[in-house]
């Protein structure tokens, strides 16, 4: 083997060598990112509409929203998971705002911040009422606050 | 008798230790101490110096692995089996809370005397030249001891676990571009749930223990190399006269470059390669500070090891380590708090996230690693080097003040309460 065919498969061999470890390395971290969630699905039926009050909005612990029954303007629902990091705010009648007990941000009847470190409004979520009458919420679908189900 | 004597004789293999040599065989041929010089200088020996503070933070890590490895015999890491497995430790097991306590407190302390160790070692200099790697190696040990602690502060599965552990890899998330996939990876999942248990299970008693102990040979085989421990060398008397040392030449061929001897001692490849070693060598006439490792350094070791050890048994005889209620996702408590010693970090994110969370927490680690090669000034001298001792008590004074104010000055929605104002808990 004279050299230049020698330092050309030394070339390719060190090549393919660190393509190697470079697709072994991604193998690696794919691995990680689980293929499967085995999380509680992001889409839901909470009940009937006759189920919510009027008045205070109905907490799900379970689903960490907040449903909304107005007589006038129908049904809204609301994520209790603050937009800072993470922890479940409280709806707090006496001045129909959101408080988050981590560090203190506060959200106004709307979900828009008030106050604190959030750097966001909170979330809404789409509520529809399936076939069978029950109420179907979709987190995956923000909606405006502004967007309300009548039933 | 002989017998005996015989079998004695070939397992440590060594002239008997009121002789000099069999006080170096004694270090030399035994796998374990052999880590150590067969001499140590004076001066690394005395306690005002480094206050024993690695090896007893080395120690408190013995100690986590221990009592780790019993407590992991009665753990389940799943939710809510893992809850009900620290109720058992704590109600049915056979000192079992002891041993929680033991390892609660141990890893507490070595937060604590990890971080000491690091102040020690920055105002002693010790991380000047030829050191600069080991203080690299220790920032990193660092970061795994911070790591560990944080990954074990979830397994517990209370209230207090969950909340943290949630609010700490949401701050992660803040990190611009790859923040969400790195926490998505960590928990296995978009909440923390059971993935997520799992995984800080592994991180915590696999591959986080096996990094530490890897990086913790690395360090203490980098003393050694490094010449042993620094030494005040501004107060030892001057060398008579300035000797002169080759580098990097066999016997008769010119030599690489010649420097003035230093005070320092290092070990080079003295027997393999003929001519002196590659960086700083001793001086004869320093032989009389140094005295054998065998009885003063192993005793005075010994005696740390005893301290630490019933230190943290004589602690978790009288203080418990706290359990809350069972996770409960729905209900954050008020305040919700991550450990102590993120709780300067807590501090900051609540101010920013992105700014207190992951830009100041970033920009503190790289300015740790880089001090060695950041600070030029060659003087270990503390009036020498005001400027940097001024700095660096600034960094630590700040912290403290973070933690301090996190910790005892922050109340029910992280409103600012003095500890001495007496909150109703769950009043809203
Ligand atoms: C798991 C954590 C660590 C362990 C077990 C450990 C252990 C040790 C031990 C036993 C020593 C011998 C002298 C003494 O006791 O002070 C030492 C020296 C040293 N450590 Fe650490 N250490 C750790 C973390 C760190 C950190 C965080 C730093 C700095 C960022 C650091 C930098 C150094 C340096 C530069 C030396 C040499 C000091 C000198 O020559 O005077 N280590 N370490
Ligand atoms: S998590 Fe709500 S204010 Fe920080």
């Amino acid at each position: 083997m004279n050299r230049r065919a020698f330092l050309g498969w030394g070339a390719a061999g060190f090549v393919a060598l660190c393509s190697g470890v470079a697709v072994s390395l991604a193998a690696v971290v794919r691995y990680l990112v689980p293929s499967v969630f085995y999380e509680p699905p992001q889409s839901f039926k909470i009940g009937d509409p006759a189920d919510f009050p009027f008045g205070p909005p109905t907490f799900l612990p379970d689903e960490k929203i907040f449903v909304f029954r107005d007589r006038e303007k129908g049904f809204a629902v609301a994520s209790a998971v603050c937009t800072h990091l993470g922890c479940t705010v409280a709806y707090f009648q006496s001045d129909q705002r959101f408080h988050c007990p981590c560090h203190g941000s506060v959200f106004g009847p709307n979900g828009t911040v008030q106050h604190g470190p959030a750097p966001r409004a909170l979330n809404w979520f789409e509520i529809t009422q399936a076939r069978d009458g029950q109420l179907l919420v979709d987190k995956d679908k923000v909606v405006p606050p502004s967007y309300r189900l009548m039933v | 008798m002989n017998l005996i004597r015989e079998i004695w004789q070939s397992i440590v293999r060594r002239d008997p230790l009121s002789t000099d040599k069999g006080k170096s065989e004694l270090v030399f041929l035994n796998v374990w101490l052999h880590i150590h010089p067969a001499k140590v200088k004076k001066e690394n020996l005395r306690f005002k110096y480094t206050f024993y503070l690695g090896f007893i933070t080395f120690f408190l890590f013995v100690i986590l692995l221990t009592t780790g490895i019993a407590l992991m015999c009665y753990y389940r890491p799943f939710p809510p089996q893992a809850y009900q497995d620290m109720k058992d430790l704590e109600f049915v097991v056979y000192m079992g809370p002891f041993l929680r306590a033991m390892h609660r407190w141990a890893a507490h302390g070595m937060v604590v005397c990890v971080f000491l160790h690091m102040c020690r070692v920055f105002y002693t200099a010790s991380y000047k030249k030829p050191r600069q790697f080991n203080w690299v190696v220790g920032v990193l040990l660092l970061l795994l001891t911070l790591g560990l602690s944080f990954t074990g502060y979830l397994l517990p599965w209370d209230q207090l676990a969950y909340w943290a552990i949630t609010v700490g890899t949401n701050i992660g998330s803040y990190a611009p571009i790859i923040g969400g996939q790195v926490r998505e990876i960590l928990l296995g999942g978009h909440t923390v749930g059971e993935a997520a248990l799992l995984r800080f299970y592994v991180l915590h008693v696999a591959i986080l223990p096996s990094a530490l102990i890897l990086l913790t040979i690395v360090h203490f085989w980098r003393i050694r190399k490094d010449g042993g421990l620094s030494r005040p060398t501004w107060k030892l008397k001057p060398n008579q006269p300035e000797a002169l040392v080759t580098i990097g030449a066999p016997a008769q061929v010119e030599p690489l470059r010649t420097v003035a001897a230093s005070k320092d001692k290092t070990y080079g490849l003295m027997e393999v390669v003929t001519g002196k070693p590659i960086f700083e060598t001793i001086e004869a006439d320093e032989e009389e500070d140094a005295v054998f490792s065998y009885p003063y350094a192993f005793f005075r070791e010994a005696i740390a090891l005893m301290v630490t050890v019933t230190g943290i048994m004589a602690i978790s005889l009288f203080f418990h380590a706290p359990l809350e209620q069972l996770a409960n996702p729905a209900k954050t408590p008020n305040p919700a708090k991550a450990p102590w010693y993120f709780l300067g970090l807590q501090e900051l994110v609540s101010h920013s996230a992105l700014l207190g969370g992951v830009v100041a927490p970033a920009l503190m680690v790289l300015a740790l690693l880089a001090i060695p090669y950041f600070d030029r000034n060659p003087s270990r001298r503390p009036t020498d080097r005001k400027w940097a001792i001024w700095l660096f008590t600034i960094f630590v004074v700040v912290n403290l003040v973070l933690i301090v104010i996190g910790t005892f000055f922050r109340g029910p929605g992280w409103a600012f309460v003095p500890p001495w104002v007496h909150v109703v808990a769950g009043a809203e």
